[in-house]
């Protein structure tokens, strides 16, 4: 269950990525893929990490025609030297090394071909497992093209090729060795290739039945290939956690190499449909252009073996362009390629018929014949059918080859249905804007023009209604229906209704009875702008227009209705720096100014001066004042003391708290009372002696 | 509130080189090594946790795939991150051996999720535990498209997004759609509806549009956190592009928002998006014209809207910190325990923003101070040096009691700062008040009048015959 629902995954998923090839139109390699290639495979001071990404860098550039051998010519072959001329080199880099010494053409003596040759026929004769048989046998394939030894054969290739297939499957899949009973698609591949390798080392003809085992593999393992919608077909790994996780692409391209390259050696007895080899071209070109290194030399060194293979070599047709537009008078344009983009052999493209899409109605067209411009090695439609409008069409192309030989080389995938856009103008007319009563009919109805400038402004109340409508007609004169033919109000607080316009031949028309819509304007009367947005995918002039605003009169809501939606707030308005604020302090209280406070403490000090003046006037004089010494230093003393009192009140009023005036007032307090009670008692006594007397 | 004590990737530095004098025996090398390999052993757990206050960015990534081959279709945004120093772990959606924490500390700053049509995650992980890791201040990166799951969408819900909800629907513009030869159906957008913000999009302008191919989403209006980075012209509607539309669409116009990022209160950052294309090396590559415009751009704007977009998510920008708060009374140096009403004092704080290497100074002119208690008593702006250092100084008010100097600065972008710091106002003591009124000289007078006057008059009392 959770593996079929992780395949399911796996292909929506890889729909999805590979959305580009939707439509199922597949571009062959082109300049772009030279570009990435060249800013994938960027050595580091001048040399890669590994042989093996040399090779890969080496074969990417090869297959795309860069020549950037110079470069890397150097480092490369002194480390294809130093792998090949040690003993210990694991079979690996021995391998590679020789993969790169084939395509950048090292010097290397001759020797130590010999030694290694000697060692790779001792590891074939005594591996057992898949890779070991793989690489050992790789490397003296190269060995023996690259110093054309025709004398290197293997002593006992039956056997070899017997206890590699050894290793297959039921299924067509194969595993790394016998003691590991997990087999891999990816392995299949790798297995394919050596056994192609061991038939060109055969000194004889290998057992027939042995080829006829391998090809009932490879037809087995065609029955598990998978397949996007788009009629393109890969190979994935059933094994999802296995410990070595080959994605798709890495499975499919190791697919495709080893059945290429066991095709060509067994010339002509392996039978496929065309379909699933172009199938797989159709994948791996859908994946357009890998961002990695590794994926990039898959793809591409699997193109380039399809592109050479013996049993049918993949064409692509594809379309430049797959919208067309009337107003610019473009035509049907296809280029035939294969998958590497070179040209094809010649052929005629027809267009065998153009079908509205979603209809399954007869063609438009009879079968006709693109003329070929070999200058540009284009095949064009000289005009569009006569009868082709705007809309959505599938044109369906057929390839046939000139030649009757190449009918079994080249598989053309029979017919080609491509989803085809004609866009052109389509004709606005008689557009009007009217707010109706409910019973009398139009009271004022606008006509407005939705190519310019509109300003409408109406009013209405929820008994009325609203109606707009216009036409439209494509250049040809028939009935246009766009998919988005959108009524928008728009009310100031920013609560918008979209209503679909319907139509009825080219005829649009809404009308929005304002009496059932109260409740869904939230009661919200006021100024709502009025918006028509018109548009599809082959009106050329779609378009939004503000028509203008209508001013809605709508009744008090109910207590239970419903609250608009909250609306965004702005964000400068979240986010601005907040208004200053500064403290407003207490005013103090009022004084009066300083001259009327100065002139009021003048005015306080004549009650004093008219006491003074008062005295003076009524002649006052001190003769009761004691002649005798001591009465009349209790005198002096009483009279201090009184002036020590109010001293000490204008110290307390100026500097001293309540406290230390306190303590002073009771020394001095009891001091006056002596003095005072002895003044005070030698007055009375004189005073009663003058009434005695 | 501030993200768990983490501890910053310096400490690899202290780890001991290789001895540099040739006459070390090989004993003691070896020793040493031992040593430096024991180090780095007993530093390993410290140095998963990379992110600190320190040095804010987030350093170790886990981005998670439906299929690993977007590890080579989106190759040039992950060359970007991992350029820019970012440790990125790629896994499954569904291994099962994913896991955001573990003993407690988390193995990742941040999740790319670029699975869309994952139903479940494996292992571990699921809605609560990515929202967990997002409350404890982690980034979180969503790319959807059409063939999102309801987990993705549900992610996407908590965050303040809401999805369209039926599965067919795509953003469709028929007036602002990428020219295409070979896209006919106005799904691929050339979006140039930018948030007007520096801190979000970097500094220099984008000038190509930026294509994007997905579905459309909303920002839920309760969620004042989230934001939208790239909305959609106003004659787009979110549809499906082969069926009739019957009923009006529910997203229309520039509600739709193409790319939208959230900041939490804990300074989490999180951007969404409809659009996993957005990202391919496809589209960072394609040269883009907008339909209806003669302007050719030979390469779209999806690389530098990326790349800045991402440099604010995972803190690279907009991450500020507010240190040294200082006040004290004007002409004084040492901050007082208590101010006194109406006295005159002076404010500081020294604000920094962290540019993905170290503090820069920060400047701006809109940092406000707010005197505060129950309700701002004194609210000014800020007024800064071009180092940092921001200063004002003001008058305390009137009214005693325990008030704050509170720094409170919300910014579209910029990570939130919140500072206070309490310090109590009494009022005027008993002889601080104004001796000797002159409006009070009349009492004044009358008093010591009327002492004279008794002192004169107990003379001629006794005295006079």
């Amino acid at each position: 269950m959770a593996r079929s629902l992780e395949g399911f995954l796996v292909l929506i998923v890889a729909a999805l990525i590979y959305s580009s090839a939707v439509a199922s139109v597949f571009q062959p390699i082109s300049d772009s893929h030279r570009s990435v290639a060249l800013e994938l495979f960027t050595p580091l001071e001048g040399s890669f990490s590994s042989l093996a990404e040399t090779y890969e860098a080496l074969r990417t550039f090869e297959v795309l025609g860069i020549d950037k051998k110079t470069d890397i010519n150097t480092a490369a072959c002194q480390s294809v030297l130093e792998t090949l001329g040690s003993s210990s080199s694991a079979l690996k880099d021995l391998f590679y090394a020789l993969k790169v010494k084939g395509i950048l053409k090292c010097e290397i003596r001759k020797d130590v071909f010999e030694g290694v040759t000697s060692r790779l026929q001792a590891t074939v004769s005594s591996a057992g497992a898949l890779l070991d048989f793989y690489y050992s046998v790789g490397g003296l394939v190269i060995i023996k093209d690259q110093i054309s030894k025709d004398d290197l054969y293997l002593a006992d290739a039956e056997g070899v090729f017997g206890s590699i297939k050894a290793l297959s499957q039921s299924d067509g899949r194969w595993r790394y060795n016998s003691n590991n009973p997990e087999s891999s698609t990816f392995a299949a591949g790798l297995a394919l290739e050596a056994l192609a390798d061991v038939v060109s080392l055969s000194s004889s003809e290998i057992d027939q039945s042995l080829i006829g085992a391998t090809i009932n593999d490879i037809l087995k393992l065609f029955d598990s290939i998978e397949k996007y919608d788009d009629e393109a077909f890969y190979f994935d790994e059933k094994l999802v956690d296995a410990h070595e996780h080959q994605g798709p692409l890495s499975t499919t391209s190791s697919v495709v190499r080893g059945l290429t390259a066991f095709a060509a050696v067994t010339s002509g007895s392996l039978n496929l449909p065309s379909g699933k080899i172009l199938g797989l071209a159709r994948f791996l070109l859908g994946i357009g252009i890998p961002g990695d290194a590794k994926d990039l030399f898959n793809q591409v060194d699997s193109l380039a073996s399809l592109e050479s293979n013996s049993v049918s070599i993949p064409l692509i047709l594809s379309l430049p362009a797959t919208v067309l537009s009337l107003t610019k008078k473009d035509t049907v344009k296809v280029k035939v390629n294969t998958v590497l983009g070179s040209n094809a052999p010649p052929l005629t493209v027809k267009l065998v018929g153009v079908f509205r899409s979603g209809s399954k109605d007869t063609s438009l067209v009879e079968g006709q014949e693109l003329k070929f411009n070999p200058e540009s090695a284009v095949y064009a439609l000289d005009a569009l059918p006569k009868s082709v409008d705007v809309g959505k069409y599938t044109f369906v192309f057929e390839m046939v080859l000139h030649d009757p030989d190449h009918l079994n080389l080249y598989a053309t995938g029979g017919q080609t249905q491509i989803p085809i856009f004609v866009t052109g103008l389509v004709k606005v007319d008689s557009a009007e804007i009217a707010v109706l009563d409910s019973d009398l009919g139009s009271t004022e109805t606008k006509k407005i023009d939705l190519t310019g400038e509109n300003t409408v402004s109406l009013s209405a109340n929820h008994l009325q209604k609203l109606r707009l409508s216009f036409q439209l007609s494509t250049s040809l004169g028939h009935a246009f229906k766009p998919h988005q033919a959108i009524l928008r109000l728009t009310h100031e607080s920013k609560v918008e209704h979209s209503f679909v316009v319907g139509s009825s031949g080219k005829h649009f028309e809404i009308n929005l009875d304002f009496l059932g819509l109260v409740e869904k304007f939230f009661y919200l009367s006021g100024k709502y702008n009025v918006q028509l947005t018109v548009g599809d995918a082959v009106m050329e002039n779609s378009f939004l227009k503000a028509i203008g605003h209508l001013d809605l009169d709508l009744p008090e809501p109910p207590e239970k209705a419903a609250q608009p939606p909250p609306q965004l707030l702005d964000q400068k308005l979240r986010y601005g720096p907040k208004a200053e604020i500064t403290h407003i302090f207490r005013v103090p209280e009022k004084l009066p100014p300083k001259e009327l406070s100065h002139a009021f403490l003048g005015l306080t000090l004549l009650p004093l001066l008219g006491f003074l003046i008062g005295l003076l006037h009524l002649g006052v004089n001190l003769k009761n004042f004691p002649s005798s010494s001591v009465p009349a230093m209790f005198a002096v003393l009483f009279h201090l003391g009184i002036a020590a009192v109010l001293l000490l009140y204008a110290l307390f009023w100026l500097k001293w708290d309540l406290f230390t005036t306190l303590k002073a007032l009771c020394f001095l307090g009891a001091f006056l009372m002596f003095v005072g009670h002895r003044i005070l008692s030698h007055l009375a006594s004189i005073s009663s002696k003058l009434k005695s007397a | 509130m501030s993200p768990p004590h983490r501890v910053n990737p310096q400490p690899i530095s202290l780890s001991p080189r290789q001895p540099k004098d040739p006459t070390t025996t090989k004993m003691a090398r070896s020793n040493f090594s031992v040593l430096t390999i024991l180090s780095v052993i007993l530093l390993l757990p410290v140095l998963s946790l990379s992110f600190s206050p320190d040095s804010p960015s987030d350093r170790r990534l886990l981005v998670l795939f439906d299929d690993l081959s977007l590890k080579s279709s989106h190759s040039i945004f992950f060359n970007s991150l991992k350029s820019r120093g970012f440790d990125l772990d790629f896994k499954l959606a569904d291994d099962p051996k994913l896991a955001l924490q573990r003993y407690g500390q988390y193995l990742y700053d941040g999740l790319i999720l670029f699975s869309p049509s994952i139903e479940r995650f494996g292992g571990a992980l699921d809605l609560a535990a990515v929202l967990d890791f997002v409350d404890s201040g982690h980034d979180l990166f969503i790319a959807a498209d059409s063939s999102a799951s309801d987990l993705i969408k549900s992610v996407a819900t908590e965050c303040g997004v809401d999805f369209d909800e039926d599965p067919s629907a795509l953003v469709i513009d028929h007036r602002s759609y990428a020219v295409v030869g070979t896209e006919g159906d106005h799904t691929l957008i050339a979006a140039d509806d930018f948030i007007e913000s520096d801190v979000l999009l970097g500094e220099n302008k984008i000038e190509a549009p930026v294509l994007f191919k997905g579905i459309a989403h909303s920002l839920n209006a309760a969620n004042n956190l989230v934001l939208k980075v790239l909305s959609a012209s106003p004659a787009a509607y979110s549809a499906n592009p082969s069926s009739k539309l019957s009923s009006p669409p529910s997203l229309t116009g520039s509600s739709i928002s193409l790319v939208s990022v959230v900041q939490a209160r804990n300074n989490a950052r999180i951007m969404i998006t409809g659009s996993l294309d957005l990202f391919s090396n496809r589209f960072f590559r394609s040269s883009v014209q907008k339909a209806g415009s003669p302007k050719k751009y030979d390469k779209s704007g999806n690389e530098q809207f990326v790349a800045e977009l991402s440099k604010w998510v995972f803190h690279e920008r907009g991450h500020l910190k507010a240190v040294n708060l200082r006040h004290n009374k004007a002409g004084e140096t040492d901050e007082p325990a208590m101010y006194r009403i109406k006295d005159d004092l002076d404010f500081s704080v020294e604000i920094y923003e962290w540019s993905g290497k170290s503090w820069e100074p920060y400047v701006a002119n809109d940092v406000q101070v707010q005197f505060y208690m129950m309700s701002p008593y004194v609210l000014k702006t800020l007024s800064n040096d071009k180092k940092g250092l921001y200063h004002t100084s003001f008058k305390v008010p009137d009214v005693y009691g325990v008030f704050q100097f509170k720094v409170e600065y919300n910014r579209l972008g910029y990570t939130s700062l919140l500072l206070s710091k309490q310090i109590p106002v009494r009022p005027f003591k008993h002889n601080e008040y104004e001796r000797f009124i002159t409006a009070a000289f009349p009492y004044y007078g009358a008093s010591f009048t009327m002492m004279a006057g008794f002192f004169i008059f107990s003379f001629v009392y006794l005295y006079h015959k």
